[in-house]
């Protein structure tokens, strides 16, 4: 089954929608193919193989909305779900106090493809075998190797196509092909261990492989691991100073500013779910953080997780800028939020399948560089931790109360990188967190992430990242 | 579509290809739901669909493959695919053979087609549990309600054959009284008669009232009533971790602990395959076992992981029917009942704290069990037996083994749990458990 000849069930469907009354109506071909290989503690798993294709339709009749999807390929489903689902939007209008409406986001036409300069149905078939059996190779010869007594290693290649039409003529074309990496290692000795969970991600081609330096990664994260495990003492707790790594400064960039300026949250559209936000509809410019605080969402970076420059209602997107200087900038919206909340539509609107209607998510959530390099980010502290990688974080359903418990930590002396410390805990107020920041380093550095929101649930591909990022005066606890 | 055909289409080709084992597992789904917040609806949705899910061997190497288009037309397409796939596999040493005894799994029962029937009462019912919290104090509320049905058909090429159905209705609502309170209920039956809109509704308006004015709390060790919702998010999290698989992956805290005690007397852990009232399972598992009951924690101690055919060789003892192809996976959790009421619970309790839903448990190390976990809802500090105000801004931290080994006593009353946070279906009471940390966000 390929995309071209499932386009006219789309242009079916939204034929069926509008002329049963549809205010509004979409189709979406989505689906696609995927390879995943997993070693566990190097004894190989059964391989995986998915090929996957169907259709969600989307559509207002008297102001309720309805989604309804089906993997059952043929006119005559297609047409009667169109059916159903235009009689289940009118069914459900009464319960529907607040009309649906959309705002007149310019429909866009567009055929885009992440960049790929080898194709990933060129792979040879045991590509992903060959990746996992070099990186337990390297994992179990590290230095310190026998320590790691547990490893999964899970390597997966997918290809995601969608072929996405609106009764606002909205006309777009898409092939986004990622490389995904997940493994937990574990650590023992003297009945002590340590765990590290590493995700790797990134869209494009074969080449993906190469530029993620995977196996290199890997490889050192297994050797830290055992150095943690071996020789973190005791955290310094009380106030201290504390550097995030990218990958700090990424989750909680991520965690506490890219989801509750979700303005669907924001609304009460989650409210059962992934919950609501410490943030109102009129909370744009808000001072939320210092002036060094400025953090980024943006679904048009090459080679990103969540790469997405035309969203799933659309309309093209772009750069978004959640929180300058300090203040709240601008809310991560679609069509809905924007109407209801009277302002300009950013794009954000994104599906993981057929089956799951589009929502407002994230792409690629980041702090933003700052002019430091990281001596001198390091000179500026007497005291403190340097929070490098982490384990456990969560955080309340308003965004407001989170947590950070650090794996491979450092202890900061008069400016100097010390001992390793284990899991110091920065449990913080986000206003606490983001007010608290004084520099950020020059560099960017991303990792991947699979971003949870919806119900049912969908899992989406994002980037989290940053540079590093000095907090100041910032009380610390431990595990 | 001819599942049965689909099926039989499958092992054929498998055959003639040379696969030594192959499975076919075909299922057919259709799920309504109805979303709503601020007292309105936000959607409404309806998905319809088919999946066919392969399993083949040779020389003991294994692929899975999964397909939404499972036509006969490509379904032979698909499987020499996946058959060439396993040319450049490695053999894999915990190999298992599929069983050769010929069996004939019906459905296990507790399939109720009327949840097929609600297209158009759905958003009454939806209607109904706003009501409902609305009366109760509520100023607005935000849920879903799920009606779903589900059939699967699976065939072996050993002569194995089993059909089940199933059915749920799910509710999960959330109300508000203003943005710093709220309260939570949920409906999970398996049949419509079960399905409880409006006492879930105005379960959640209650708690919300109740929540007027929280505080946050000092940071310490207090005694914790776990309600049925947030028991059961930590008990499927042991229900994973009583996988073999996972206990071998280093990724569990049971790994190494069978016939040592890892939770107090009181506590008894089973999974069931099928039971009265449940909202998953069937008779045969993913490699055509058949399914039953596991006695995973008796009194407090660790009597068995979960097995699939290849874990169970390994672990050198019998699949105990919870395959999945990769890891073994619990159907329906249950925990024993206890013997008090919710208030003699309330009442022992010297300084404690209500704990009525959670969210975002996560681990520092699988291995150790080492988490925190964040309440939300209704969430009460309880002084010398009393209720003395509501709560917010706190969370748990501490580690499953010392949560489960610190169980003082459980409620008579048990509910049937699965919504957002809960995956396993989980037959849970009110769970009390001594001297649990809490610690609070600093700022």
């Amino acid at each position: 089954m390929n995309l071209d000849e499932l386009k006219d069930l789309a242009h079916l469907s939204l034929k069926v929608a509008q002329d049963s009354g549809a205010e509004y109506a979409e189709a979406r071909i989505h689906g696609g193919t995927g390879n995943g290989y997993m070693l566990k503690n190097g004894e190989a798993q059964p391989s995986i193989l998915e090929d996957s294709f169907g259709i969600g339709i989307r559509l207002i009749c008297k102001g309720a909305l309805a989604f309804s999807a089906t993997n059952l390929l043929d006119r005559s489903t297609v047409k009667d779900l169109t059916l159903r689902t235009v009689k289940m939007a009118k069914a459900s209008s009464g319960l529907a106090a607040k009309k649906v409406k959309l705002d007149d986001s310019k429909a866009a036409r567009a055929n885009f493809r992440a960049p790929e300069r080898e194709r990933m149905e060129g792979a040879d078939p045991s590509w992903l075998k060959h990746l996992l059996g070099e990186i337990e190779r390297r994992v179990t010869h590290c230095k310190g190797a026998s320590a790691i007594a547990n490893r999964i290693l899970i390597a997966s290649s997918s290809i995601e196509q969608k072929y996405l039409i609106n009764s606002d003529g909205a006309r777009v074309e898409s092939r986004v092909p990622r490389l995904h990496f997940y493994g937990v290692l574990t650590a023992t000795e003297n009945g002590q261990t340590a765990q590290r969970t590493i995700q790797q991600g990134e869209s494009g081609g074969l080449e993906a492989e190469r530029r993620m330096n995977l196996i290199e990664k890997v490889e050192h994260e297994a050797a830290l691991l055992v150095e943690v495990l071996k020789k973190a003492g005791k955290p310094p707790t009380g106030v201290v100073d504390v550097i995030l790594s990218p990958e700090l400064s990424g989750i909680a960039a991520h965690e506490s500013v890219g989801h509750p300026q979700e303005a669907d949250r924001i609304l009460g559209r989650e409210g059962a779910q992934a919950g609501e936000s410490y943030l109102r509809g009129d909370s744009i410019g808000r001072k939320v953080g210092s002036d060094e605080a400025n953090i980024s969402d943006d679904p048009t970076l090459l080679r990103s997780n969540g790469y997405s420059p035309v969203d799933d209602e659309g309309v093209s997107s772009r750069k978004r800028r959640l929180i300058k200087q300090g203040r709240v900038s601008e809310f991560l919206h679609n069509r809905s939020t924007s109407a209801e909340l009277g302002t300009v539509n950013n794009a954000a609107s994104r599906s993981t399948a057929y089956n799951r209607e589009p929502i407002v998510r994230m792409s690629n959530t980041f702090v933003e560089p700052g002019d430091f390099t990281f001596e001198e980010l390091l000179r500026e502290v007497k005291d403190g931790v340097y929070m490098k990688s982490f384990t456990e974080w969560n955080i309340d359903d308003k965004r407001l109360n989170q947590r950070y418990v650090g794996l491979e930590a450092y202890r900061i002396k008069n400016g100097e990188l010390k001992e390793l410390v284990k899991a110091p805990v920065l449990e913080i107020t986000t206003p606490a967190l983001w007010g608290s920041v004084k520099g950020r380093t020059k560099e960017l550095e991303f990792e991947a992430a699979t971003c949870g929101k919806g119900d049912p649930m969908q899992g989406i591909p994002v980037w989290t990242g940053g540079p590093h990022t000095l907090l100041i005066g910032i009380r610390l606890g431990s595990r | 579509m001819d599942h049965q055909h689909v099926n039989e289409t499958v092992v054929r080709e498998a055959k003639k290809l040379g696969a030594d084992d192959a499975i076919s597992l075909s299922a057919v789904s259709d799920e309504q739901m109805v979303r709503f917040a601020n007292n309105s609806l936000t959607v409404a949705k309806r998905i319809t669909e088919t999946g066919l899910l392969v399993y083949l061997t040779k020389n003991k190497r294994r692929v899975v493959g999964a397909s939404s288009n499972p036509e006969e037309s490509s379904v032979k397409g698909f499987l020499q695919k996946l058959f060439k796939s396993l040319k450049g596999l490695p053999a894999e040493p915990n190999y298992s053979p599929l069983p050769t005894k010929r069996s004939r799994y019906g459905p296990a029962g507790g399939f109720d087609g009327k949840i097929a029937e609600v297209e158009n009462e759905i958003s009454e019912f939806a209607r109904e549990s706003i009501d409902a919290a609305s009366r109760a104090g509520a100023a607005r509320s935000a849920g879903a309600i799920e009606a779903s049905l589900a059939s699967c058909y699976l065939m072996t090429s050993t002569g194995i054959e089993g059909h089940d159905k199933r059915s749920k209705i799910l509710l999960n609502i959330r109300s508000f009284l203003d943005h710093e309170s709220s309260g939570h209920g949920l409906s999970c039956s398996s049949t419509l008669a079960g399905f409880r809109p409006g006492e879930a509704g105005r379960r959640a308006g209650e708690d919300a009232k109740k929540m007027a004015n929280p505080k946050r709390p000092e940071q310490g060790e207090y005694g914790i009533l776990m309600s049925p919702t947030v028991a059961s998010n930590l008990i499927a999290l042991v229900g994973d971790f009583s996988s073999a698989f996972s206990v071998d992956a280093g990724t569990s805290y049971l790994a190494g602990k069978l016939g040592e005690k890892v939770a107090s007397s009181v506590f008894t852990l089973k999974d069931h395959g099928w039971i009265r009232g449940g909202l998953g399972g069937r008779a045969f598992d993913d490699e055509g076992s058949p399914t039953q009951s596991t006695t995973i924690i008796e009194r407090g101690v660790l009597k068995s992981y979960l097995h699939n055919l290849t874990t169970s060789k390994k672990f050198k003892t019998k699949s105990t029917g919870n395959a999945g192809w990769i890891e073994p996976n619990p159907w329906n959790l249950e925990v024993s009942a206890g013997d008090s009421a919710f208030d003699e619970l309330v009442g022992e309790m010297r300084k404690g704290i209500i704990l009525t839903s959670n969210w975002y448990t996560r681990f520092t190390n699988y291995r150790t069990g080492e988490f925190s976990t964040v309440p939300r809802d209704g969430a009460y500090l309880v002084e010398k037996g009393e209720v003395k105000g509501a709560l917010n801004g706190l969370r748990v931290s501490d580690t499953l083994e010392r949560i489960f080994s610190s169980v003082r006593s459980m409620s008579e009353s048990r509910e049937w749990i699965e919504w957002w946070e809960v995956h396993t279906p989980t037959l849970c009471p009110w769970v009390l458990v001594d001297g649990v940390k809490v610690t609070r966000a600093y700022g």
